[in-house]
């Protein structure tokens, strides 16, 4: 991937977020820091990868109402929670709501560069994930309106007789459809055509 | 008549009464009924020397005691020792004279030679039909051939004999007997009867007399005595160059530088330094005197057998003389009175001793108790104070367990941004490039950064470390300042909205910052559970500092639902709480402690507006004066 990914660094204290820019600065990455998750929010939404490094206490909505923020609105940056007071509650919930780690300052070097480096990494697999189902709903999307309804029995499991008596067509248009689609799908088999389906259906629901 | 005048008129009265009774006693001498006797007691010399008083004394209770009719005693003192009576004697006949006219004088007691010769030449004027009633001395002094007619006598007898019995008691190893004595007409009747009385002295002692030597020649000679001599001295009035002394003064040289004890045969001796005497005591004389006077006012003639009482000699010794000449006080007989005794003091005054003891033990006993009361009430202060910060310690403790996630997040925040900006610099120095100004930068961030957390730790030093309670004047703005950050942590924590406003003036106070700390932030938490279950934008609390009418006033003031009427009068009681996590010490503690610093504490309290604590502590003293706060 060619654009550089930005960390996004949420806290309140001016002298902790000098800090920590300073630092991802010169660990190589790209950063920026706000005071607030109010600040955040009001940042124009890219679409650069990246995470959020995020206090769990912040003036106004915390660190903790920021993550089911964006839960809600679909923004799956990743982010690693910093907190200068850990407690059991809140850690739980914070993980529990997907964070990718739960930190206590002062936090080591070593250990707040790795929760990046593996929040950088889910982002990219996320990122190529949605590509992934993005492209392959693109492809779905190709298919003629006979083609789904063959595909969708395909895909449940039915042999292409049966198919072609409950469409009412020919046992050979079937045989033809179905090669379209595994064409257009890039598929080798019936079994790759339900593993497609089963991507779909989860990117979709979500 | 109204019952107030009528008070008046008794008052009137009595004071009548009063007023003739006063000078009914000071006139009464002068129109004196007829029934009461008068007698007057005319001393030639001195009346208040020592053996008069104790004579005088003894004169009025025989006739209290013998007499069955008043008495009344008059005085009058020629002190011709002192006074030269010649140029005197006109004036003061003419005011006796005139000062008795109105008087009878029944009866005159002349005592010594003076007097009766006072008497004699002046007393049909004077006291006319007066009898008088002679005291001096046998012999030497007076011979009864020469009183008066109608006068009788108590004459003391020379006792030499007596005396050098005494003398030879104490001495028994005596060598010689040295006998002083002057050339004068009283003096020689005197070595007369010593001469007789020696004479008759059993005794293989040798006995010189020394008449009539100059003082000069007289004081060395008996000083050249050795110290087994006994001494007698009798009277000088002339030495044999015809030269006056005053027979006491001779006395006093004498025994001044004499090694031998000296003894004297007259009462008025003993007690000028002579070691002891036969005499006789003033006391008998008085006695003799009183029946001589009653005799005298029963009237009718002098009864010859009674015209001179002798008064009988006894021995009379002086401890202190006894001690100079180490002479042995059991050598003399049983009945010798002994003057001049060291008579251990309490066993003299030993009533009046023990009663002042007794006074004493029970003052002290009282300051004592007084004493011991006041250090018990100081004891019993200090352990109620120390009790008190004991509890508000403890209370401070537990706080503290409640804010220990605002002091974490307080204390983590600039060990964090150390600890980045160490790792930052370090990644920085790696890199190899010259980012020099940066590093600079990091390090003087560590540095305010490392300031900014110790500086916390020991503001909780302060809140917790300390044991004593400690007053001093401090601004109650500095002890709001120094807890702003904690409280402003502990409220984003608890997702509230914390203001706080201080005085634009200073707001000086005497007593413990700390614990004025303590009762802010008690009163700041309370407020914050009371807003806890709130909506957002009634989870705000307000901390005001400012002057007012009571002084300084500390205000906390939340947005709750306000505290259950029926909990009010509880508010402030130890272990009532209606937490369930809380101990109930609190509030309880901040009142003890505003109390203490001679403040009190109100609260206001509804279900609409909330509740709001006033902490009202008195400014100090110094307060007045014009003093400058930092903005």
């Amino acid at each position: 991937m060619s654009i550089t990914p930005l960390i996004h660094v949420v806290d309140d204290d001016p002298s902790m977020r000098a800090a920590l820019l300073r630092l991802l600065d010169a660990a190589g990455f790209e950063a920026r820091g706000y005071s607030s998750t109010g600040e955040f929010l009001l940042e124009p939404r890219s679409d650069r990868p990246g995470c959020l490094l995020l206090d769990m206490r912040l003036p106004g909505p915390s660190g903790l109402d920021l993550q089911a923020m964006l839960q809600r609105e679909n923004i799956t940056l990743p982010i690693v929670f910093l907190t200068g007071h850990a407690t059991v509650d809140s850690s739980v919930r914070a993980m529990k709501a997907g964070a990718v780690d739960f930190l206590t300052k002062p936090v080591k070097r070593d250990i707040l560069l790795d929760a990046v480096q593996r929040a950088l990494a889910r982002d990219a697999t996320q990122r190529e994930a949605r590509e992934k189902a993005d492209h392959l709903r693109g492809q779905f999307a190709s298919l003629t309106p006979r083609q789904r309804e063959v595909f969708d029995r395909v895909v449940a499991g039915k042999l292409n007789k049966q198919i072609a008596d409950e469409l009412s067509i020919a046992e050979r248009t079937v045989k033809r459809e179905r090669e379209q689609v595994m064409a257009k799908l890039n598929a080798n088999s019936a079994a790759d055509l339900g593993r497609l389906a089963e991507l779909l259906q989860r990117s979709t629901v979500r | 008549m109204t019952p107030h005048g009528s008070k008046r008129q008794w008052l009137g009265v009595a004071h009548a009464l009063l007023i003739a009774l006063v000078l009914g006693c000071v006139a009464m001498p002068l129109h004196a009924a007829e029934e009461d006797e008068h007698v007057l007691m005319l001393y030639g010399l001195d009346p208040y020397l020592a053996p008069f008083l104790v004579m005088d004394k003894a004169v009025r209770e025989t006739l209290a005691s013998e007499n069955g009719g008043r008495v009344i005693f008059f005085s009058e003192s020629l002190d011709s020792q002192r006074f030269a009576m010649e140029r005197l004697e006109p004036e003061l006949v003419a005011l006796l004279a005139k000062k008795y006219r109105a008087l009878h004088i029944e009866v005159v007691v002349a005592v010594s030679r003076t007097a009766l010769d006072f008497f004699v030449r002046h007393g049909e004027r004077i006291w006319p039909g007066a009898r008088v009633v002679y005291v001096g001395f046998l012999g030497y002094e007076f011979r009864p051939s020469e009183l008066p007619p109608g006068a009788s006598a108590v004459l003391s007898i020379l006792d030499v004999a007596g005396t050098i019995d005494i003398a030879r008691r104490l001495q028994p190893d005596a060598h010689r007997i040295v006998v002083v004595s002057g050339v004068s007409e009283i003096d020689k009747q005197a070595e007369r009867q010593a001469r007789e009385a020696l004479a008759k002295l059993d005794a293989r002692v040798p006995v010189e007399f020394l008449s009539g030597l100059p003082l000069p020649e007289l004081a060395p000679r008996v000083a050249a005595e050795p110290s087994d001599s006994i001494v007698l001295y009798l009277t000088q009035f002339r030495d044999r160059d015809g030269r006056p002394y005053e027979p006491h003064d001779v006395l006093r040289a004498i025994i001044k530088t004499s090694r031998a004890p000296v003894y004297g045969a007259v009462e008025s001796l003993i007690g000028l330094g002579v070691v002891a005497g036969s005499v006789a005591s003033y006391g008998n004389r008085g006695r003799l005197i009183g029946e001589q006077v009653r005799h005298a006012l029963a009237g009718g003639p002098p009864d010859p057998s009674r015209t001179v009482l002798a008064a009988p000699n006894g021995c009379v010794a002086d401890a202190r003389a006894l001690q100079r000449w180490s002479l042995d006080e059991r050598r003399l007989s049983a009945d010798c009175e002994i003057r001049f005794a060291y008579v251990p003091v309490w066993r003299q005054y030993s009533w009046a001793i023990a009663l002042a003891l007794l006074i004493f033990a029970a003052e002290a006993a009282l300051i004592v108790a007084l004493l011991t009361q006041r250090h018990h009430r100081r004891l019993s202060e200090q352990r109620e104070q120390a009790q008190r910060t004991d509890l508000a310690r403890a209370a401070r403790l537990a706080m503290a367990g409640e804010l220990t996630g605002a002091i974490a997040h307080e204390i983590n925040q600039p060990l964090g941004a150390i600890l980045s900006n160490a790792d930052a610099g370090d990644l920085m120095l790696d890199s190899g490039t010259d980012r020099r100004d940066e590093l600079r930068a990091i390090l003087a961030d560590i540095r305010r950064d490392d300031l900014r957390a110790s500086e916390v730790i020991q503001r909780l030093r302060d809140l917790l470390g300390k044991q004593k309670f400690e007053r001093k004047e401090f601004d109650l703005n500095d002890a709001v300042i120094d807890l702003e950050s904690i409280l402003r942590a502990e409220a984003r924590r608890r997702g509230v909205a914390l203001e706080i406003r201080r005085a634009p003036e200073s707001l000086a106070i005497m007593g413990d910052p700390v614990q004025i700390q303590q009762v802010l932030i008690n009163l700041v938490l309370n407020a914050m559970d009371a807003v806890a279950d709130e909506s957002e934008d009634r989870r705000t609390v307000a901390l005001s500092a400012a002057k007012g009418e009571g002084g300084a006033v500390l205000a906390v003031r939340d947005r709750g639902r306000g505290i259950a009427p029926e909990h009010r009068a509880k508010l402030f009681e130890s272990f009532f709480s209606t937490k369930s996590s809380g101990m109930g010490l609190g509030l309880s503690i901040t009142r003890t402690i505003v109390e203490a610093h001679g403040g009190r504490i109100r609260v206001e309290s509804s279900s609409a507006e909330g509740t709001e604590f006033r902490v009202e502590l008195p400014l100090a003293i110094s307060n007045g004066a014009p003093s400058q706060h930092p903005a």
